[in-house]
């Protein structure tokens, strides 16, 4: 809890002090000037008796309990002056973050997606501020939803997928076969790149890129092209490869140029043979993330007026009800 | 300067009623000149006359009550006492200036006294500066001696302490007077006692309160209070409280019981006024007193 105006009791401090010290004089001077109202001779007749001594000493209670709301209420209202702030350190970058799963959907890959899919969305929950997209791609890429934060929908879609994925429903590669040939990776990549909507902003931005790298056909971008386009526009890329496998050696030089691209890019690269490493993986990148992403600690600080605000009120509440008592 | 003994006179004559200013002159006269021995003259008789002064004969003769006259042994002089302190200033029961009726009072008694041919001589102070002027029995010299009570009784001026002109009284004067005392409500105190008990001795002693003003009043709860002596306040939410009115009322009561026990202790003629309107039956009650207490 601090201050912002630190000087504002400062400032009221002498101040009340003074306007203090000239009541206390104007009310002196006016005691020995003339006095106003009845004169009255031998006023003891009343002062001296105890009903009086008692309602007076009631009186000066009154009075007293009056002055000392009436300092309660300025307390408050110079602590509110004040602005007392609560301050905090965040770590903004933490939620800058866009992540776009880019998900080779030929049909070798769809457990691998399904896994990855279900995963991410878990990881949704925990998510603020981020904003995450889903493209998938073979011979062409589709937007199966833009980056948002709206992590609803996000979830919505994420169900819609998986169970397209489960009951072997076409949908979800409507569009994917404008092209010469399936998996083109690197046209994948390409068109993943392209999908970060701000490039001017400041926010980290990732492609977890999950394919066997199984390309066949010409691709207008080859891989390492790709790859170029992504560090150009900043862009980490997490590659996912259930095709790296020890059983399929022939692959090895495609695996290889995949590693070198991906690990190029800032990110990195797992070569995989089972869909329940997905898991961990997607936790790793996370981690990895954020520990990356994690910028300068910034203070931020928040007003907290409630206390001054209730004793404020409660002062005047109880000034209001003193003075209707002592008007009587 | 407005005439303070017209107004006196005026209130003798017309507010207070005709047979009321026969009765006090009657009574004046019973009280100081009524056992002079050499015979004067017959008049009406007026109601407070002494009764052993009619004269039975010469009532059936002229078929109307008449009443002897004596011729006074000698002139008697009435020393005026009054307050001109502050306290004085004050506001009366009535809501009146204490020293209104204060003057009222001094006016009436010294033109009575002027009347029969007697002297009023005046002593008027507060704690620090005590005045006397010489007996005279002129309306000039009475005027003179009203006048000096109105200007010298202010808010502004010392404070009251009675003790200081009864001990003047006490040291000055040889010859026997009438003391016409015009004070407040306030207490007695042992010192006063004291001079009283020594004064009573030499001198005749009427003592004439004029009633102070009851702060508590419900007419008085607007406005602000304050004592004159020490000008402290007396705040309205405190006065005003309805149960201290009926406490200062028993106090008063008893306070006034306690005053007359303490007169007649001291054989002083006593009598309380709270209003102008008051002076006149006022100063009839305190010679009738004066009367009755002297058999």
């Amino acid at each position: 809890m601090e201050l912002i105006y630190w000087w504002m009791p400062m400032l009221w401090a002498p101040l009340a002090a003074v306007t203090a010290a000239v009541a206390v004089l104007v009310y002196r001077r006016g005691r020995r000037r003339a006095l106003e109202g009845r004169a009255i001779a031998h006023s003891d007749r009343l002062t001296a008796l105890p009903g009086y001594r008692t309602a007076l000493a009631r009186y000066r209670a009154l009075l007293i309990a009056f002055a000392g709301l009436a300092a309660l209420v300025l307390v408050a209202g110079v602590a509110l002056a004040s602005r007392p702030v609560a301050t905090s350190i965040v770590y903004p970058q933490l939620s800058n973050r866009d992540i776009v799963l880019c998900l080779d959907v030929s049909g070798s890959m769809v457990e691998y997606d399904t896994e990855l899919v279900e995963v991410f969305g878990g990881l949704v929950d925990g998510f603020e501020g981020e904003r995450v997209s889903l493209v998938v791609f073979n011979a062409s890429a589709v937007t199966y939803f833009p980056l948002t934060s709206d992590y609803g929908y996000i979830r919505e879609q994420f169900a819609t997928i998986t169970g397209q994925f489960l009951n072997e429903d076409i949908a979800y590669f409507d569009g994917t076969f404008f092209g010469d040939g399936s998996s083109l990776i690197g046209d994948g990549l390409a068109a993943c790149s392209l999908r970060f909507d701000t490039p001017e902003d400041d926010r980290s931005r990732s492609i977890i890129l999950a394919t066997d790298n199984l390309a066949v056909g010409e691709s207008i971008f080859t891989l390492p092209e790709a790859g170029e386009l992504a560090i150009e526009a900043g862009i980490r890329v997490y590659g996912i490869n259930p095709g790296d496998s020890s059983a399929r050696e022939y692959l090895a030089r495609f695996a290889a140029e995949f590693q070198g691209v991906v690990e190029d890019t800032g990110g990195s690269y797992f070569g995989i043979d089972d869909p329940r490493a997905i898991d961990s993986i997607v936790e790793q990148i996370d981690a990895e993330q954020a520990t990356i992403s994690r910028g300068a600690p910034q203070l931020v600080k928040a007003d907290q007026p409630v206390i001054p605000v209730v004793f404020a009120f409660l002062g005047l509440a109880g000034l209001i009800a003193l003075a209707w008592r002592l008007q009587r | 300067m407005t005439s303070l003994l017209r107004k006196v006179k005026t209130r003798l004559s017309i507010h207070a009623h005709r047979k009321v200013r026969g009765m006090l002159e009657g009574e004046y006269t019973s009280v100081f000149h009524g056992r002079s021995i050499e015979f004067d003259d017959l008049r009406h008789y007026v109601p407070g006359d002494e009764v052993k002064d009619i004269d039975w004969k010469a009532t059936a003769r002229m078929g109307t009550p008449m009443t002897r006259r004596y011729i006074a042994s000698r002139k008697h002089t009435v020393l005026l006492v009054a307050d001109t302190g502050r306290d004085m200033a004050a506001v009366a029961a009535s809501g009146e200036q204490k020293i209104d009726i204060a003057i009222l009072a001094a006016g009436v008694v010294g033109y009575l006294a002027a009347r029969h041919g007697d002297l009023v001589a005046i002593l008027a102070g507060n704690a620090e500066h005590t005045e006397y002027r010489r007996p005279e029995s002129t309306d000039a010299h009475l005027e003179r001696l009203l006048q000096l009570m109105a200007s010298r009784t202010t808010l502004g001026s010392g404070r009251s302490d009675l003790s200081t002109q009864l001990s003047y009284i006490a040291k000055s004067f040889r010859r026997r007077m009438i003391l016409v005392v015009i004070a407040d409500d306030r207490v007695i105190d042992q010192v006063q006692q004291r001079l009283l008990r020594r004064l009573s001795v030499q001198h005749e002693i009427l003592w004439l309160t004029v009633g102070d003003a009851d702060p508590t009043s419900a007419d008085w709860t607007a406005g602000d209070m304050y004592d004159v002596a020490d000008g402290a306040e007396l705040p309205r939410a405190v006065r005003s409280q309805q149960h201290l009115r009926a406490e200062f009322s028993a106090a008063a009561l008893a306070r006034t019981a306690a005053a007359d026990e303490l007169f007649d202790s001291l054989a002083i003629s006593r009598s309380r006024v709270e209003a102008e309107a008051d002076v006149i039956p006022g100063l009839f009650r305190l010679l009738e007193g004066h009367r009755h207490a002297r058999r």
